[in-house]
């Protein structure tokens, strides 16, 4: 992974905070009022070579440790300074792909966040951000950032559901699922009984012939149907070593039981749990 | 079954390697030794968690020796199985003295028989002892004083280190000296020094039940009457004179007849230990183990027990013998002789309830069991006893797997065995009882003693009045008291309290009505007599006029102190004992249950106001109208509609100007410049819609299917009933008569969808998922779960009050979010389904204590904790679960707990709680336990009874202080607020137009955002029940300093350390996180250790 280079790393002289190499570090508070700060570390994404990523060569920077107060869009307008922000991303984990967008539904999915991924639209952004000296703050007069009773609030208000919105991605959804489906049905009605190239016929649910469906439970309905059959032309305790054996078998498991008792008798009375009162 | 080691970890133990024990060697008689060897041998299994036994073939299919067969049968034939044979084998080891102890006890009886010979000037008995000094008390003056004598003289003797008095049977007419060596043996041994007359002193034909022996004219000091009235007998006294008489021959009986057998005198030891860990035998006139050896020795004598019978079926005859035997009706005796001349049984009754005659045919045994003389037919121990008798042998023929725990290594005090329990104190009331009893004839029995003489009318009275309410009364008495020989003995008045312990009957409980005979009847006059100015005559529905006692009580709290009310009254009433002598102790714990508003509940009425409207709502679900699918099942899955919920909701209605409104959406929001809104908690209701072909089979296009149905239900909901609702793609919320309800639409084949997994051949297998095992637990387990908890508050009406206080206290120490609900509730109800060795609680007092012994003491590394609900899960099964328990410990949860549903997964607790936090939960139950126990025990009053539910703080390292008025639930708190803040609802509930805020709770949502951001640096601990500060606790490993990680960099900063450059958790910052994240609610942030400066 990105990160997995050499831990130990040589302090920067002109940087007095300390930093991993190949990181800055960026002091960050929440605002003018915090005594102590977080530190973001940043660096520009590279990655190695072979491996793949959608995040843009050179005009990515990587952030760790993006604190947890700190959106999106306040960190698009704290690293402004450096230059145009195009995208910022956060994520849970350091990723090397852009997530897939378009399967998020904010009705289905919760939004996850402590990476950040921020594309610049010049290079130059990148270089400005490893030289930020901070500390930055996240809310400020002119962009305050709602925490506590206000976040809640507003989340309250936000998450109480639009009906119209909800139904109209559903149908939509759905309009696209049927079609998709009967697309399919209409594929394999063609091709029910039709032979391929070497003369095989696909057997399917939808034949004129239901046949077994091919489930793990319904192959070991069948084995099960087997074994009772063969077990009820076993003959059991009928010859002489069969009882012997039968016999032996039932000490065998007195025995094992004893062990067992033996085993908990042992640990209770490393309690002491024999002591009456 | 034990608590469990502390500070240990659960799943540590997987890697140890397996020790294998010598198989099968011990047999026999060397079965002892080599058991002692292989404990310094096998060392004890890795880490107190036992292993799957694992033998190799040879060592299993050997051929067994003939030893080994003979113990195979023996265990067998005498005892159950061979753990109960291993497990009495321990304990009688335990019990049994050994022979260097002996020893020492031989030495010192030797020593003080010398002394006791060798005091001077003592007198021949002959000389001492005159004719007829059997009448008025003259023997046991002369006895005291012989004994005064000796005391004074062995008293100088430096051999013994304590010389004091003591009552022998606690009976205050016969002293008794208790001789202590001096040194470290002095709590070894006590020597009881008995005086006897020569055993042919006293004529037994004198001393017979009928004859008097205390003559009134000397009792009272007045002249004999002249009326010429007989003098009333004095069985008692009779039988305390007699008692000496016969001492020495019963001894040499006990030692012939116990001595010719092993199995004898280890059934004697399970019976003692049996009789006290049940508290029979304590204090004045218990079921002693005298009697119950005597009892032996009659069950050998009638050859129900035999000589070569294990400890074990010995124990288990006598049992049996108690519980079927009924020996207020038929009496037993040991004489065998059929000499006209000895009394007839009958005479005996007549006298006392139970009867145990020895061998000489003129003592009654149990004499001293009887609490009353010839007053009533029954004696309370001896109905305890019978009762203890019957739960053991239930328990035995049970085969429960720790039959042997519950039976002998249980303790069972009387607070925790009984619904109720009340304290008459002080006991010089009882006094003035006697008069008002007229009891004369029984304080000249008992020499004056008024307590023993009050107590059978006392209880009887009682039993009679609490009618159908009681199962069982039982008494307990101070132990017997003793004292230095310089001092004066204790008046009766001294002896403490007198404490009655109520076993309650459920059925009886939810009556406040006592039904008397009709006006015209000749009873009608005994029950106005009975009851006092309580009875009225009151005319009923089917036209029948009636005396009747009707109790003040509206709610099922109210109706379950009703007792305490009869208690009071009658004693008042008939015996001149003022309510402030009598002290109730049964519902102190229900103030931490009770509803805001109405102190008067502990509200099982409010929950079934909630779930009758659940119920309505039910109705209105099934008669939907145009819904494309029929709905297959309506089922709860929320608390309040299984009672355990500890607040349960109110029908609310909001004061609209305290909100936010968002018309569009028909919504209350909260509003800023407002205190938070009064929290409303959905419940949780799932609806299965009908399976058929048009679902569709993937899973995403089912959740959009779904969202649809929710949206449907909303609008179907409105416009056939009105109701307010509003919908989103997982549930349909819905406002009834104040009551929100959040429907959850279910598709039964949903769960398998998520489950398919098709293999590259094609093969569609079923594969557990989070999400398909989340799904199932919701939609499936929850509703059976909530269904049958149901059940069990209609089969048992406490359940509902245990359930909430056993939540109540877990969360009020601040360990809430470990436990799901739902395992709680089921530990709960394991009280109800499992109660053994007790009877099911019939009061959350009761229950609670149990619930804290269980959590206390129960072993969960080594055993699951069965629910086995509605007793569908067979003994062998039960065994087969246990096997596979043990196979798969290390992947189970630290707790677990086995219902019929649930036989292998233990869903309720999976995600918690760990090992740590179960741990902490112990030890602050075996805290909890023994302080609540002693403050309820205590008949001055229990004083504060929040005490155990208030937390300790200063474990935690920072202390987040909030603010009351972002707290919804203050009023909640343990500790309730004088004054809290209005939170925007209406006193009159009513219809409502918008939607209210749900679900809305400050704390709650900022230890979610806590938790998120810091989860892997530290824990949180907060009580959800109004609850002013948040416990932080460091995590110490992740406190350690770590190499730069770019996956942990969250809250951590890179420092410089010996050159090195390492990650370590950045306090101060983090700290000021805190307040940040909870901007409004935190009021400080307190660090209270300095740990984290690693």
């Amino acid at each position: 992974m990105v990160a997995r280079r050499r831990k130990c790393a040589a302090r920067d002289p002109e940087d007095r905070i300390p930093s991993p190499l190949g990181y800055a570090a960026i002091p960050i508070k929440f605002s003018e009022k915090q005594q102590a700060s977080h530190y973001l570390y940043v660096r520009a994404h590279g990655v190695r070579q072979g491996t793949k990523s959608t995040w843009p060569q050179k005009r990515t920077l990587f952030v760790l440790n993006v604190p947890p107060y700190c959106t999106e869009e306040s960190l698009s307008r704290l690293l402004s300074t450096c230059g145009l922000v195009q995208s910022v991303e956060l994520q849970e984990k350091p990723d090397l792909a852009e997530s897939p967008k378009e399967s998020r539904s904010k009705f289905f999915h919760p939004k996850p966040v402590p990476v950040a991924y921020v594309v610049f639209q010049k290079p130059s952004g990148v270089s400005a951000a490893l030289a930020l000296k901070g500390p930055l703050l996240v809310s400020t007069e002119s962009h305050p950032v709602k925490s506590g009773i206000h976040k809640w609030i507003s989340d309250y208000a936000d998450s109480v559901p639009d009906p119209e919105a909800l139904r109209v991605e559903v149908d939509t959804f759905m309009e696209a699922y049927d079609q998709k489906i009967a697309e399919e049905e209409a594929k394999a009605k063609e091709e029910e009984g039709v032979p391929d190239e070497e003369g095989w016929v696909k057997v399917t649910r939808r034949g004129r012939r239901p046949v077994l469906p091919r489930t793990e439970a319904a192959s070991l309905r069948v084995l099960e149907r087997e074994r009772r059959k063969r077990s009820r032309k076993e003959l059991l305790n009928f010859y002489a070593w069969q009882h012997r054996e039968s016999k032996m078998e039932h000490l065998a498991q007195l025995r094992k039981k004893f062990e067992e008792d033996k085993q908990r008798i042992e640990l209770l009375r490393a309690q002491r749990k024999f002591r009456p009162y | 079954m034990g608590p469990a080691p502390a500070g240990e970890q659960l799943r540590g133990a997987t890697g140890e390697p397996e020790v294998m024990e010598p198989a099968l060697e011990g047999t026999g008689k060397e079965g002892k030794k080599a058991s002692s060897r292989k404990r310094t041998l096998a060392e004890p299994p890795a880490k107190g968690l036992l292993q799957p036994v694992k033998l190799s073939r040879a060592e299993l299919y050997k051929e067994p020796t003939n030893e080994e067969l003979n113990r195979l049968r023996e265990t067998e034939i005498l005892f159950h199985s061979s753990l109960l044979r291993l497990q009495v084998e321990e304990l009688l080891k335990e019990v049994r003295l050994s022979e260097k102890k002996k020893d020492r006890i031989d030495a010192f009886l030797r020593e003080v028989n010398q002394r006791v010979v060798r005091v001077p000037s003592v007198p021949e008995t002959e000389e001492i002892l005159q004719d007829k000094d059997g009448l008025n008390q003259r023997y046991f003056r002369k006895r005291a004083l012989y004994l005064a004598h000796l005391a004074h003289h062995l008293a100088q003797d430096p051999l013994f280190g304590s010389v004091c008095f003591s009552y022998t049977n606690g009976c205050h007419l016969k002293p008794s000296l208790l001789l202590r060596p001096r040194g470290k043996d002095e709590r070894l041994v006590t020597v009881r020094l008995h005086p006897c007359p020569p055993p042919d002193f006293f004529r037994p034909c004198r001393l017979l039940p009928t004859k008097n022996n205390v003559r009134s004219a000397w009792y009272r000091g007045q002249s004999p009457a002249g009326d010429g009235s007989p003098e009333p007998p004095t069985p008692r006294y009779n039988t305390w004179v007699l008692q000496d008489t016969v001492l020495e021959s019963h001894l040499q009986l006990l030692s012939t007849i116990l001595s010719s057998a092993q199995g004898l005198k280890d059934g004697v030891a399970l019976l003692k230990v049996w009789l006290r860990q049940r508290e029979l035998d304590k204090g004045q006139g218990g079921f002693t183990g005298f009697l119950v050896s005597m009892l032996v020795v009659f069950l050998v004598s009638t050859r129900k027990i035999h000589t070569t019978m294990s400890g074990y079926q010995v124990l288990r005859s006598v049992l049996q013998f108690l519980a079927t035997t009924d020996l207020t009706v038929n009496g037993i005796s040991l004489c065998l002789s059929s000499d006209p001349s000895l009394p007839a049984l009958a005479d005996f009754h007549q006298a006392f309830s139970v009867v145990f005659l020895d061998s000489s045919g003129h003592l009654n045994l149990c004499a001293d069991v009887t609490a009353s003389t010839y007053h009533q037919g029954w004696s309370l121990l001896w109905l305890q006893v019978q009762h203890e008798a019957r739960l053991s042998m239930m328990l035995l023929d049970s085969r429960a797997d720790d039959g042997f725990h519950l039976l002998l290594m249980t303790p069972k005090p009387m607070i925790r065995a009984f619904d109720h329990v009340l304290h008459l104190r002080p006991l010089s009331r009882l006094q003035a009882a006697c008069h008002r009893l007229k009891l004369w004839p029984e304080l000249q029995d008992n020499g004056g003693d008024y307590v023993s003489a009050a107590l059978g009318p006392l209880t009887t009275l009682l039993e009679q009045g609490l009618g159908a309410r009681l199962n069982l009364l039982a008494h307990s008495r101070p132990p017997v008291p003793e004292w230095d020989i310089s001092q004066d003995p204790p008046k009766h008045k001294d002896s403490g309290t007198l404490t009655l312990g109520l076993l309650l009957r459920p059925e009886g409980l939810t009556s406040v009505l006592e039904l008397g005979p009709e006006a015209d009847q000749p009873e009608a006059a005994k029950f106005r007599q009975f009851w006092g100015s309580r009875s009225e005559l009151r005319r009923f529905q089917d036209g029948a006029i009636r005396e009747a006692v009707v109790w003040e009580a509206a709610s099922m709290s109210q109706k379950r102190l009703i007792p305490h009310q009869v208690v009071t009254h009658l004693l008042a009433l008939h015996a001149d004992i003022p309510e402030t002598c009598v002290h109730y102790v049964g519902g102190p714990l229900d103030a931490l249950i009770q509803g805001l508003k109405e102190t008067s509940s502990t509200g099982e009425e409010a929950l079934v106001a909630a779930v009758r409207c659940y119920d309505d709502l039910s109705r209105l679900l099934w008669g939907l109208e145009g819904l494309p699918l029929t709905v297959s099942a309506v089922q709860g899955a929320h608390p309040v509609l299984r009672y355990t919920e500890v607040f349960p909701p109110t029908p609310v209605r909001p004061a609209f100007s305290f909100y936010e409104t968002l018309r569009e959406r028909s919504s209350l929001l909260p509003r800023l410049d407002k205190p938070c809104p009064a929290y409303v908690e959905p419940m949780t209701v799932v609806c299965h819609l009908e399976g058929s072909g048009q679902w569709p089979q993937d899973a995403e296009a089912v959740q959009r299917v779904r969202a649809a149905f929710q949206l449907r239900l909303a609008e179907l909901l409105t416009q056939q009933h009105g109701l307010q609702c509003r919908a989103t793609a997982t549930h349909t919320d819905v406002l009834k008569d104040g009551f929100v309800f959040r429907i959850r639409v279910a598709y039964q084949r949903e769960p398998q969808i998520l489950k398919e997994v098709q293999s590259p051949e094609g093969m569609i297998s079923l594969r557990d998922t989070a999400a398909s095992l989340r799904l199932e637990r919701d939609t499936r387990q929850l509703p059976l779960l909530t269904s049958a908890l149901h059940g069990l508050q209609q089969q048992h009406p406490a359940f509902s009050g245990v359930a909430r206080l056993a939540k109540r206290w877990v969360r009020a120490q601040l360990l809430g979010e470990g436990f799901a609900d739902e395992s709680l509730d089921l530990v709960a109800a394991a009280l109800f389904l499992h109660p053994e060795p007790f009877t099911p609680p019939s009061s959350p007092q009761v229950g609670f204590l149990r619930f804290l012994f269980l959590v206390s003491t129960f072993d969960w590394k080594n055993n699951p904790l069965f629910v086995n609900l509605n007793n569908e899960l067979t003994v062998e099964e039960q065994v087969e679960i246990r096997s596979g328990f043990l196979a798969a410990r290390a992947q189970l949860p630290v707790m677990v707990i086995v219902t019929p549903q649930d036989r292998k997964n233990s869903v309720w607790t999976q995600d918690g709680p760990s090992a740590q936090i179960l741990q902490q939960l112990v030890v602050l139950a075996a805290e909890a336990l023994p302080m609540l126990e002693k403050q309820l025990m205590d008949p001055r009053g229990p004083g504060d009874i929040r005490t155990v539910f208030r937390p300790p703080l200063d474990i935690y390292d920072v202390l987040i202080r909030l603010s009351p008025r972002h707290i919804p639930r203050h009023r909640q708190a343990v500790d309730s607020p004088a004054a809290s803040f209005c939170r925007g609802l209406l006193s009159q509930p009513g219809p409502s137009s918008l939607m209210l805020v749900l679900g809305y709770d400050p704390p709650q949502l900022y230890l979610t955002q806590l938790r998120e951001a810091f989860g892997d640096l530290a824990l949180f601990f907060y009580d959800q029940h109004g609850g002013e500060v948040i416990g932080v606790l460091w995590k110490p490993t992740s406190f350690q300093p770590q190499p730069f990680k770019a996956s942990s960099t969250k809250g951590r900063m890179v420092m410089s350390r010996g050159g090195e450059l390492v990650m370590v958790p950045n306090v101060e910052a983090i700290l000021e996180d805190f307040a940040v994240l909870g901007e409004g609610l935190v009021q400080t942030v307190e660090a209270r250790s300095e740990r984290w400066t690693v």
